[in-house]
């Protein structure tokens, strides 16, 4: 999960790393608690936020109204613009890039640190790879104390005591929390120590099960800010636990594993089909999930016509063609059901499928042509 | 003989109890695979499928020797599991637990490199050296003994690309599933390099998806030290930017991630670009001229 900013600075003050002043704001008629000159910043899940106008200074009330009226109906790269975070105006002497994260190449994690912080850090890393010093970490010793000696000496950063703790805070939020990247862009170096500007985390969904409250507040506070316009299918998926991912199309496509379900959206747009979603199961599907999943896939209007991929391995298809009956039996809306069906129990399943007047094929690409063809004809 | 594992492998099962556990323990029984003991806490003293089974995995060890283990435990315990079983100095393990937090997994690989062991994984479906040993849960009976290497990321892409060669009378050596990222034990590239040294295989059919960048050092690998002809269907082509499609490493981040540049970098690397499944036995077919 990739937090919001406002977010972020939470958990950083949390750990006791400094951050600006700041009030979150959702509309243009509270402005209170804002203390200015102040800076405004649209709280979305993407990048480069500040070069599309999604960060803008009011030095007094009478203009903050309108700047904040402004952002907040405007959308950036397809994220409609929920909430601002105001802050403070922090005197800046110098600007740091700082992360740790993941290094997914060597397998270990890597602390990283710049002196050219503040501006976009993709652009230095592939203009002058030289500006920014990364250290491995051996994962089960942690971060010790000679490397951020050593990457201090780096950033020319005189005080060491204060870069330590900011070292070690940074790599706690990141042990303790799951996270895969915390990364603090740019650290300001202001008379009064390291101030983080903004910040970027990612937490591991793999391990929300360890951080249940932390995970359900965050997502709480991000549904309630912006992912609104999600439609039925998605909000279906994410109760069961579905992996769902809506695209443009109008053929739903339901696989049992991320590979074939790849290759089936492929192959159905060579073939001038165009998928509505793509959808897998994985391994562990049976009856139920099975029945579960094409609701969530039929939930969306959109979808025309319904084409299942199936090459059991984990899953078995004598069970995949349960779940199938039982859904045609409950919910028709009259959408053509294309089926491909091989792998374990393959007999015992297209069995029962013929039983229940549906016929699988046993080729992938002859599945896909046919669902075009369905498309046409519907 | 094929690559990583063989006909005399033997093999631990963890989570030998379990449903998923005890339903593949047999297959691969049954399939030929030399399964000399099994391990879930609590159970011990019992027996699936006549295979002892033991609480800890230091009283299997002392009553049999294992070279390889294959993990069903599930992602929140995978962790402890591969510990155990890599401290008592097995030589493989494969993890086919989906979801393993990535911090776990970096510890698990990091543990393995320092006692030399090899992991596979996680959300792996393991590797089959058709007709010799299987450790993992593919459908056997779409694969075929024969000279064709296969890796994938995808289990069931594996699958299917196993079907449609042995359909066409083409068999393979060995069928690798390195699982679905974001954080690998084995990678394509080792992978590749065992292929390359494999008396058995010939041609070396390499899956990929979008996502990434392993399949670049992949591509950089065959252009510098292979001289077996690789064939590479990389599949996600559809992907729109930053959605995770299935799989946990199946996500763009930067332009490295995208199909179309990986295709670039295997092209450069002098690999043959397949399309679609059924597209790869013809171009196995004019290579065998």
């Amino acid at each position: 999960m990739r937090l919001l900013e406002f977010q972020a600075k939470r958990i950083l003050r949390e750990q006791g790393i400094a951050v600006p002043k700041s009030v979150l704001i959702s509309s243009s008629e509270n402005l209170e608690g804002v203390s200015f000159p102040a800076v405004f910043k649209a709280q979305i899940p993407v990048g480069g936020r500040g070069k599309a106008g999604g960060v803008r200074v009011a030095e007094k009330t009478a203009e903050a109204a309108s700047i904040v009226e402004e952002l907040l109906t405007s959308t950036i790269k397809g994220h409609p613009i929920q909430a601002l975070l105001a802050e403070e105006f922090v005197e800046v002497r110098r600007e740091l890039y700082i992360a740790y994260l993941i290094d997914k190449k060597a397998n270990l994690p890597i602390l990283m640190g710049s002196s050219a912080g503040g501006v976009d850090i993709e652009e230095v890393a592939k203009k002058t790879p030289e500006k920014i010093i990364k250290k491995y970490v051996d994962p089960t010793l942690g971060v010790q104390d000679f490397v951020i000696r050593s990457l201090a000496k780096a950033l020319r950063i005189d005080e060491l005591q204060g870069f330590r703790s900011l070292t070690h805070r940074i790599c706690t939020i990141f042990q303790e929390r799951d996270a895969t990247l915390v990364e603090i862009n740019p650290v300001a170096v202001t008379p009064n120590g390291f101030v983080a500007l903004d910040a970027k985390i990612l937490l591991d969904d793999k391990a929300a099960y360890r951080h249940r409250d932390l995970f359900d507040d965050l997502q709480g506070e991000q549904r309630r800010l912006g992912r609104r316009g999600r439609i039925r299918s998605e909000e279906l998926a994410e109760e069961r636990g579905i992996t769902y991912v809506p695209l443009e199309g109008d053929i739903g496509i339901i696989a049992d594993g991320a590979g074939t379900g790849m290759l089936t959206v492929d192959l159905l747009h060579e073939a001038g089909g165009r998928a509505a979603n793509f959808c897998e199961m994985g391994g562990l599907a049976n009856a139920e999930i099975m029945r579960q999943t094409m609701e969530v896939v039929l939930a969306n209007p959109q979808v025309k016509v319904l084409l299942i991929s199936l090459i059991g391995g984990l899953t078995r298809m004598d069970e995949m063609a349960d779940g199938i009956v039982q859904c045609i039996g409950q919910i028709n809306r009259g959408v053509p059901m294309v089926i491909r069906m091989c792998g374990t129990k393959a007999d015992v399943g297209k069995q029962r499928l013929r039983e229940a007047g549906v016929e699988a094929f046993e080729d992938l690409q002859e599945a896909v042509r046919v669902a075009v063809e369905r498309l046409k004809e519907s | 003989m094929a690559i990583l594992i063989d006909k005399p492998t033997r093999v631990l099962v963890q989570g030998i109890t379990g449903n998923v556990g005890s339903f593949q323990t047999q297959i691969m029984k049954a399939y030929g695979t030399n399964i000399v003991a099994g391990v879930t806490p609590g159970k011990g003293g019992a027996e699936v499928d006549g295979i002892p089974v033991y609480d800890l995995v230091e009283e299997a060890a002392r009553e049999h020797d294992f070279d390889a283990a294959i993990s069903f435990v599930p992602a929140r315990f995978a962790k402890e599991a591969a510990v155990e079983v890599i401290s008592s100095g097995v030589r493989l393990l494969v993890m086919t637990a989906e979801g393993m937090p990535d911090q776990d997994v970096l510890a698990v690989v990091h543990y393995a490199t320092i006692k030399g062991a090899t992991v596979l994984g996680p959300d792996t479906p393991g590797l089959i050296s058709p007709g010799k040993c299987k450790l993992g849960v593919h459908p056997h009976f779409l694969f075929k003994e024969g000279r064709v290497g296969i890796l994938s990321k995808s289990g069931s892409l594996s699958y299917e690309v196993g079907r449609v060669l042995t359909g066409n009378g083409i068999g393979q050596s060995t069928v690798v599933g390195i699982g679905g990222g974001p954080i690998w034990g084995l990678s394509q590239e080792s992978v590749l390099k065992k292929f390359e040294e494999d008396p058995e295989t010939e041609v070396i059919v390499l899956l990929g998806e979008v996502g990434g960048t392993m399949e670049h050092d992949a591509a950089a690998f065959i252009r510098n030290h292979m001289n077996k002809p690789v064939i590479a269907l990389i599949v996600g082509r559809t992907a729109p930017k930053g959605v995770q499609m299935g799989h946990a490493g199946a996500i763009i981040e930067g332009e490295e991630g995208t199909v179309e540049s990986k295709i670039r970098a295997m092209k450069n690397a002098g690999a043959m670009i397949a399309r679609s499944s059924i597209a790869i036995p013809a171009i196995i077919k004019k290579l065998g001229g």
